[in-house]
């Protein structure tokens, strides 16, 4: 939370206040262009997808192909060893991915905050990677992850580590989240770094006259400042982690094994590999119903604080 | 220590970092510089031997030249980012400063779209877009690219940190919501536009499966499509050409996020992003 | 949609460059089906032959026109064509490559019937043979014809044999197979890219399925995937490791002109690698050895490929089936360029070798392997025909495969896996079916 914010919140409840209410049409007005936009060219593909759902489809036979199953493709993800091996899959990749960028984001934001030599060059370097199109990303991975020769081994061998990466079933989740967080690690600084400038300065006065250590500044000042940053990074990542497959297809394709099919990829594998469109489907709502929920939580944990309007 | 220490104190590891995340790069380009047959031989060969200026010239220049794609790109981008920028801060203002009822339920609601995988939307989209007539022209990546949740996200969270108190002196002095919005909050939201403006680029930019479901003919290939000439029948990239189109298509963004990133940070500064 | 393709011509013909496509502004309208056009979807780019059929069809017959749209043929482009397909679209003549597309798209009405029209003509009896099918059959109706002829060959680096002094075999079994390679590796060069599918050899068409069950249990599978482990281990065989994190299955080509491995079990689409001196610079000439024998066996591993159908929807089915006819009889010449050897064998010798092997082909190959291996030997070419649970199947098979010869899984249970997830497949294919 920022001070202009924190500033603010009294005047967002003044604004609650009954009396101000009578300009709701006015509201929707402004929401009009975006709404009607997203309902026109998102919302009504969406539903037909939330209907595949409970059929069986297989996409070539048409729409008089579409077979009405009821609940059946739901049993039927309920029991697919498949499915729950990607869940845990998701769970790890996403556990370790996110909280890993998050930090480090954090790390890397408070020390480009600093006056650095080059400091705009810094940053547009740390930005990079989110700019790349992902085929010279995973071209780019797959040779520095090279087992044998790879960049990213030679430079191991100090520690006396080679994994395998995507020539391992063990590694190769690792090797994904790896280049997560490589990608992420700058735009997550990026938005930590504009939060931090908007830092209470008489607050961090004040605890130098008290003489407090760096921790403590941290702790009390800097940390609970950053909390909405950081509940908002968690949401979006959480997004994105959890629907990104760009990169599996690329590299790994799901493999060794089935040791990086996540959901969404085991998803695109249901619909364009097995043209099984309904469980497919089935599966992507399984998924929204998951993520949905980590972001009502993320988003009442924002809310218990009082830092939301 | 003095301050001038102290910046190299922290600028020294800081730019090790930095070489650190540079090497895939220094690889892209020297990849962009190599022989099909070099590009993916062990050991890494990190100088291109012999040199192949040609794969510039021929992405550039060629038969499957990347520019036609490239002005196409940047005609879809500027659209869709001017689109975005109007709609998601109409909407963004709204959820942030006009209360109505619902409205927080809605963006919820709203936010929820963003959540279903976006896999799941080709086919139905491929469908409904070829019946609104948009199949295989460039509205069919503009349009919905002009009205994103995220987008509206993101101002309203900028909205939502600035003082209500403006909006009450405004309207003790008569002025009506349009006015408050674009003479009073609107300039404030210039910086956080930009930054918008930049993310809203790249995710222009970089977007391959729209134009791969909905474009077919050649003459509407955007720039990621474009990649796909490089692309043989049976799925193999050649990885040369692959890697300098990549390289050449760094640059606008660069470019725009160069321009941009003064204000992208001062806009960021503002958002108070929670 | 409707586009307006005559525009484009006229343009392209106006600026007479190939670039100029690009500057054409695409053209849309409503409705779609009526237009004068011919439109056809390939995967193959258009500048690969396509585009030289084209050429040469519409100068034959002037009152046709013909768009060729170009599909990149991985999952997701086809999944863009059986949408088009399924939506209306306004194309006429399309290709299928995939096994698991053929199947889904003869069997679900996407593709016209074409038996009265392959009967009616002399030229195309041979799409009627039911031993070696060279057309797919959906409930004994021709719904797809193969253009394209693929049969499987072993390539050799020929000056690297000729130091190790190595006989170029005419004949040879799978042991003998795995002999060369060992004896063809050194420190630099691995003896053997991998292993020809060995239960393909040996089974021949449909291997995967037994009944209404899959064909895992027999012992083939297992006799593959052991031997492809032992190979590794021994280091006649590439490592899988190498091959998975060098993506290696797509760029065989580079490591073969690398001299990186030495035997190289493929297929005519990679030959157009070994004649570009100038992008795919390499030192030494290429001979051809046929796939070896597996106990007595000799199914060519390859098939009758890239099929061509018509939409069922066409309004212009007589004109799309004059271009069908017309790619795979006299118009087939170009495509060899791709290494696409027409079905019907309706080209000379010279035109296979000069399309096949570039301008010299001396130069590069062993002419005369070439003819006794590809030209004048009968393959006999396995083209399946059940394709229940293929996808499935096919995934199953390469990621069990995938951990077996990485080490982390041994032969047996690695196949009873793929037995068990192919048995699912079939069962709840055959089952979503009825």
């Amino acid at each position: 939370m920022t001070t202009a914010t924190v500033a603010a919140a009294p005047a967002v409840r003044a604004e609650r206040a009954p009396g101000i209410k009578p300009r709701g049409w006015i509201g929707f007005l402004f929401i009009a262009p975006n709404l009607l936009g997203v309902l026109a060219f998102t919302l009504i593909p969406l539903v037909s997808v939330i209907a595949l759902a409970f059929t069986d489809w297989n996409l070539v036979s048409g729409v008089g192909g579409i077979t009405f199953t009821g609940l059946d493709n739901f049993v039927a993800i309920a029991r697919d060893p498949g499915f729950w091996n990607a869940v845990g899959l998701t769970l790890l990749y996403v556990g370790v991915s996110v909280p890993l960028t998050v930090v480090l984001g954090l790390a890397l934001g408070i020390a480009l905050n600093r006056p650095l030599p080059g400091r705009s060059i810094l940053r547009a370097i740390f930005f990079l990677p989110y700019i790349v199109n992902v085929v010279a990303i995973g071209m780019t991975w797959l040779m520095l992850m090279n087992p044998k020769a790879g960049l990213v081994n030679q430079v191991l061998e100090v520690f006396g580590i080679q994994p395998g990466w995507f020539a391992s079933s063990n590694w190769a989740l690792p090797a994904l989240i790896v280049m997560a967080v490589w990608g992420g690690v700058g735009y997550c600084s990026l938005i930590y770094l504009s939060a931090l400038q908007d830092a209470p300065k008489q607050l961090y006065e004040a605890a130098d006259i008290d003489g407090a250590g760096a921790w403590a500044k941290f702790r009390t000042i800097t940390w609970p400042s950053l909390l909405p940053t950081t509940v908002f990074l968690l949401v979006t990542l959480i997004i994105g982690a959890s629907q990104g497959f760009g990169l599996i297809a690329l590299i790994t394709s799901g493999g060794p094994g089935d040791s990086t099919t996540t959901i969404s990829y085991y998803m695109y594998q249901t619909g364009f590999q097995f043209y099984r469109f309904g469980y497919a489907s089935a599966i992507g709502l399984v998924t929204f119903a998951g993520v949905l929920a980590l972001t009502l939580l993320t988003w009442r944990a924002q809310r218990g604080r009082a830092l939301n309007d | 220590m003095t301050n001038k220490a102290a910046k190299w104190y922290w600028g020294i590891p800081l730019w090790i970092l930095a070489i650190a995340f540079l090497a895939p790069f220094a690889w892209m380009l020297s990849t962009a510089l190599k022989q099909d047959v070099d590009a993916y031989r062990i050991p890494m060969q990190w100088i291109p031997d012999p040199v192949q200026w040609d794969n510039l010239k021929t992405v550039l220049t060629g038969e499957t030249s990347v520019l036609p794609a490239f002005g196409r790109s940047v005609f879809v981008a500027v659209l869709r980012v001017a689109g975005e920028l109007f709609t998601a801060t109409m909407a963004g203002y709204a959820f942030a400063r006009i209360s109505f009822k619902g409205r927080d339920k809605l963006f919820l609601l709203y936010l929820a779209t963003a959540i279903i995988p976006a896999q799941l939307l080709l086919v139905p989209r491929f469908i409904y877009f070829q019946k609104l007539g948009l199949y295989d022209t460039l509205w069919a990546l503009i349009l919905p690219g002009m009205f994103t949740v995220l987008g509206t996200f993101l101002m309203r969270q900028f909205f939502v940190s600035q003082p209500a108190e403006f909006a009450e002196a405004a309207r003790m002095d008569g002025a009506n919501e349009w006015q408050i919005f674009s003479r009073i909050y609107l300039p404030l939201a210039s910086p956080v536009m930009s930054a918008l403006g930049i993310l809203a680029f790249v995710w222009s930019w970089n977007d391959y499966e729209t134009p791969l479901v909905l474009i077919s003919s050649p003459e509407n290939y955007t720039l990621p499509l474009s990649l796909t000439n490089f692309v043989d029948e049976q799925g193999q990239i050649a990885p040369g050409l692959t890697m300098a189109a990549s390289v050449v298509s760094i640059v606008p963004v660069l470019l725009v996020f160069v321009i941009l990133q003064r204000r992208f940070i001062a806009a960021m500064t503002h958002t108070g992003i929670k | 949609m409707r586009r307006k393709g005559f525009s484009r011509r006229e343009v392209l013909a106006g600026l007479g460059a190939v670039g100029a496509a690009a500057v054409v502004p695409g053209c849309s309208g409503g409705g779609g089906g009526k237009s004068s056009v011919l439109q056809v979807w390939g995967g193959v780019p258009a500048a690969s032959g396509p585009q030289a059929v084209v050429e040469a069809f519409e100068k034959k017959f002037p009152q046709y026109k013909v768009n060729y749209t170009r599909f990149v043929n991985d999952e997701r482009g086809n999944l863009k064509l059986d949408t088009a397909l399924q939506g209306g679209l306004d194309i006429d003549v399309y290709f299928t490559y995939a096994q698991a597309n053929l199947a889904l798209r003869a069997g679900s009405g996407l593709a016209a019937d074409l038996t009265e029209r392959v009967r009616a003509d002399p030229d195309l009896q041979v799409f009627l043979d039911t031993d070696q099918p060279r057309a797919y059959l959906d409930n004994g109706r021709v719904k797809a014809l193969a253009t394209a002829r693929e049969p499987f060959f072993v390539l050799f680096n020929e000056k690297l044999r000729q130091q190790a002094g190595v006989e170029l075999p005419q004949s040879w079994t799978i042991e003998d197979y795995r002999a060369t390679a060992k004896r063809l590796t050194t420190h630099s060069t691995i003896g053997a890219y991998t292993i020809p599918d060995l239960a393909r050899i040996a089974l021949g068409p449909n291997y995967w399925y037994d009944g209404d069950k899959s064909n895992f249990g027999n012992p083939h599978f297992e006799q593959g995937f052991r031997l492809g482990r032992e190979m590794i281990a021994e280091g006649s065989v590439f490592p899988w490791s190498e091959v998975l994190s060098r993506h290696l299955n797509a760029y065989q080509q580079n490591s073969f002109l690398k001299a990186e491995f030495h035997l190289w079990s493929t297929a005519p689409f990679n030959l157009r690698y070994l004649y570009d001196a100038k992008k795919y610079p390499h030192d030494f000439k290429v001979s051809f050895a046929p796939p070896p024998t597996v106990d007595g066996n000799d199914w060519n591993g390859g098939a009758y490929s890239n099929f061509v159908m018509v939409n069922p929807k066409s309004p212009k089915a007589d004109a799309a089936w004059e271009f069908v006819k017309f790619w795979l009889t006299e118009g087939s010449a170009p495509m060899l360029k791709g290494g696409k050897l027409p079905t019907l064998g309706n080209v000379t010798d010279d035109q296979v070798i000069t399309g096949m092997l570039g301008k010299e082909p001396d130069k590069f190959f062993d002419v005369d392997s070439f003819n006794k291996v590809v030209l004048t030997k009968e393959q006999k070419l396995a083209t399946d025909t059940r394709l229940t649970g293929f996808p499935e199947i096919s995934l199953a098979y390469n990621q069990q495969r995938d951990l077996c010869w990485l080490g982390e899984k041994d032969p047996a249970p690695a196949i009873d896996e793929v037995r068990r997830l192919a048995d699912a497949a079939i069962a709840r294919n055959e089952r979503s079916s009825e």
